[in-house]
């Protein structure tokens, strides 16, 4: 596997702060990878110091094998969303897109080449002509995304891409990212307090307090710090006092019974020795909400 | 990245700079109408006051009405484009819009360098002042033409230098304060300061000669006073050379010092190259400074 993005022993203090403190991860090239964390963790500051915008105190940064210390041949093969956009407000889609894609050395052919594609793709063509703040959010989404990938970046960094988006300009975001990691081999470095988008990377950092607190996917983090439940909606009272009896937690209300376990095995094993009590059930792996509050203690939904 | 590459980088920033600033039809017109009320304010209430003084000064002489029309005429306008160059210069920046829009982050992670950018706001500013000045010139040519017109070719290329100097002045000036800066409240505060400031100490709302005299030594210490002369001289030696066939000369280089058309540094007379030379290296420096500025800054970042 080739690590497109190696950070060692980051650490960046702003004063007493401790923005970054002593972070290491890797991103795999091709790979979704969140960063997962509550404002103000050290999301946006690692970012930052990725991309060249920021200086760090100590440890070491690469991207594609250089270090940042290199950023000017690191820049080209880096494209950024912002989390609220950078472009110009009273320029046209079509002048934003250009005036942008010149600082890649692009000429006006292949500029015109590279952004056909996109306007065939995403349907920009209405749009094309109108001034940036005549659009609606979601056509703002899709001009920045566009504008991250206009000059064929290896990797796109989203920072926070859908904060403040209603849900279906989220799905829309995440449908056009889908769609090009599908048809390129783009590595996507996201950062977001959102549960959903998070469980669907291939690879998760949580980060808190500038620190790492857990690290690996979905699945292994599920695995390790969220719990299983069975809920049960049609099933024998005697099962209540079989839970009585093992102390094994439950929640009880008309409609069904919820049984959280430690793991799945025990979730599996209690099944299989009760079966004939239960008639109607769904087994629920824990989310990656529950992860988050037991590696961090913090409830993600209540601090965002 | 070569250095073709990175002057096509500048080449399209400075345009997008540009199409930013003039985007707004408004700021246009009001960046235009501001000098232009200046202008007929002017006329209104400071241009009789002149032409009492030169009266008072020729009574006996038979000089033509035409001649004192075009000579405060001249003054005035000369007065209203050299305070233009810099008021306008400081009015248009782009650098601190962007710093307040983000865009500056989104440079910050291109493959630009920073110094292309920073290049780029002082080019932008500076032709954004040009287009500005140089249609004021065209409106000042054409109120010229109606009062007394005795501009000579070579007294034009000294406007049209005077102008480009003190733009580029003016931008430079503007872009060492705006590097520091990173809101519009700054931005404003600066504007109206400079727009309050700059016409009194650069010796163009009211002549040298009237002020007292260490005002007169702090003034003449000034790069835009230099500047400020130029276009008088610019605007002023045809007709002072048409007064000088009816007046003496001790007469006519008594208007020439009462008005500013002649500049003295602490008694000693200032030729019309020292002038181009003051101002020119002034520029030379500040733009030393600027990019000086910016290279520490640059080091600072990464």
């Amino acid at each position: 596997m080739n690590h497109i993005i190696e950070i060692k022993n980051l650490k960046k203090y702003f004063g007493d702060t401790r923005a970054v403190d002593n972070i290491s991860f890797s991103v795999e090239e091709g790979d979704l990878f969140a960063f997962l964390g509550l404002n103000g963790a050290g999301k946006s500051t690692t970012i930052n110091i990725l991309v060249g915008v920021l200086k760090r105190d100590s440890g070491e940064c690469f991207v594609n094998n250089l270090s940042v210390d290199d950023i000017s041949k690191i820049l080209p093969s880096i494209g950024i969303v912002f989390q609220s956009s950078v472009l110009d407000k009273n320029l046209s889609v079509y002048d934003n897109l250009r005036y942008r894609a010149m600082l890649y050395g692009m000429d006006k052919k292949e500029f015109e080449k590279n952004l056909k594609y996109f306007v065939d793709k995403l349907d920009l063509q209405p749009i094309l002509k109108k001034q940036l703040d005549k659009l609606s959010g979601g056509q703002k989404r899709k001009v920045d995304i566009v504008r991250a990938l206009l000059h064929k970046p290896k990797i796109l960094i989203l920072d926070e891409p859908t904060t403040g988006l209603d849900p279906k300009t989220r799905k829309l975001v995440w449908d056009m990212i889908n769609e090009f990691r599908k048809n390129t081999n783009l590595t996507v470095l996201l950062t977001t307090h959102y549960m959903e988008e998070a469980s669907i990377a291939d690879d998760v950092v949580i980060i808190d307090g500038g620190k790492i607190v857990a690290q690996g996917s979905p699945l292994t983090l599920k695995n390790k710090f969220a719990s299983d439940y069975i809920k049960a909606y049609k099933y024998d009272k005697k099962v209540l006092e079989i839970l009585d009896k093992a102390n094994i937690p439950y929640k009880k209300d008309k409609k069904h019974l919820e049984i959280k376990f430690k793991n799945t095995d025990d979730a599996k094993n209690f099944l299989v020795k009760n079966n004939t009590l239960f008639k109607d059930i769904e087994i629920l792996k824990g989310s990656m909400d529950d992860v988050f509050l037991a590696v961090t203690g913090k409830d993600l939904k209540e601090n965002v | 990245m070569n250095s073709q590459s990175e002057l096509r980088k500048l080449t399209y920033l400075t345009f997008r700079n540009i199409k930013l600033y003039f985007k707004d039809k408004m700021t246009f017109l009001v960046s235009l109408i501001t000098p232009i009320i200046l202008l007929i304010l002017f006329i209104l209430f400071l241009k009789s006051t002149y032409e009492d003084s030169i009266l008072s000064i020729v009574e006996s002489f038979n000089l033509d009405q035409n001649l004192i029309d075009a000579f405060t005429g001249g003054w005035l306008f000369s007065s209203v484009l050299a305070t233009s160059c810099i008021t306008v210069a400081f009015c248009s920046g782009m650098m601190v819009i962007d710093k307040i829009n983000k865009a500056n982050v989104d440079f910050l992670v291109s493959p630009v360098k920073k110094s292309t950018l920073q290049i780029s706001y002082v080019l932008a500013n500076l032709f954004s002042t040009l287009i500005i000045a140089f249609s004021l010139l065209v409106i000042g040519m054409i109120y010229l033409a109606c009062v007394g017109f005795y501009i000579t070719f070579v007294d034009f290329l000294l406007i049209v230098f005077s102008i480009v100097i003190t733009s580029l002045f003016g931008t430079i000036l503007a872009n060492i304060i705006w590097t520091f800066t990173r809101t519009q409240g700054v931005v404003s505060g600066v504007c109206t300061l400079v727009s309050a400031l700059y016409g009194f100490i650069c010796g163009a709302y009211i002549p040298i000669n009237t002020m007292g005299e260490g005002v007169q030594g702090f003034v003449s210490l000034l790069p835009g006073t230099y500047a400020t002369i130029l276009f008088r001289q610019g605007f002023l030696n045809g007709v002072l050379d048409e007064m000088g066939k009816t007046l003496p000369a001790e007469m006519t280089t008594g208007i020439a010092d009462g008005f500013d058309v002649n500049m003295s540094f602490f008694g000693y007379d200032v030729s019309t190259l020292g002038l181009i030379l003051v101002i020119s290296i002034s520029t030379i420096v500040l733009l030393g400074i600027f990019l000086l500025i910016n290279n520490l800054k640059k080091r600072q970042k990464i």
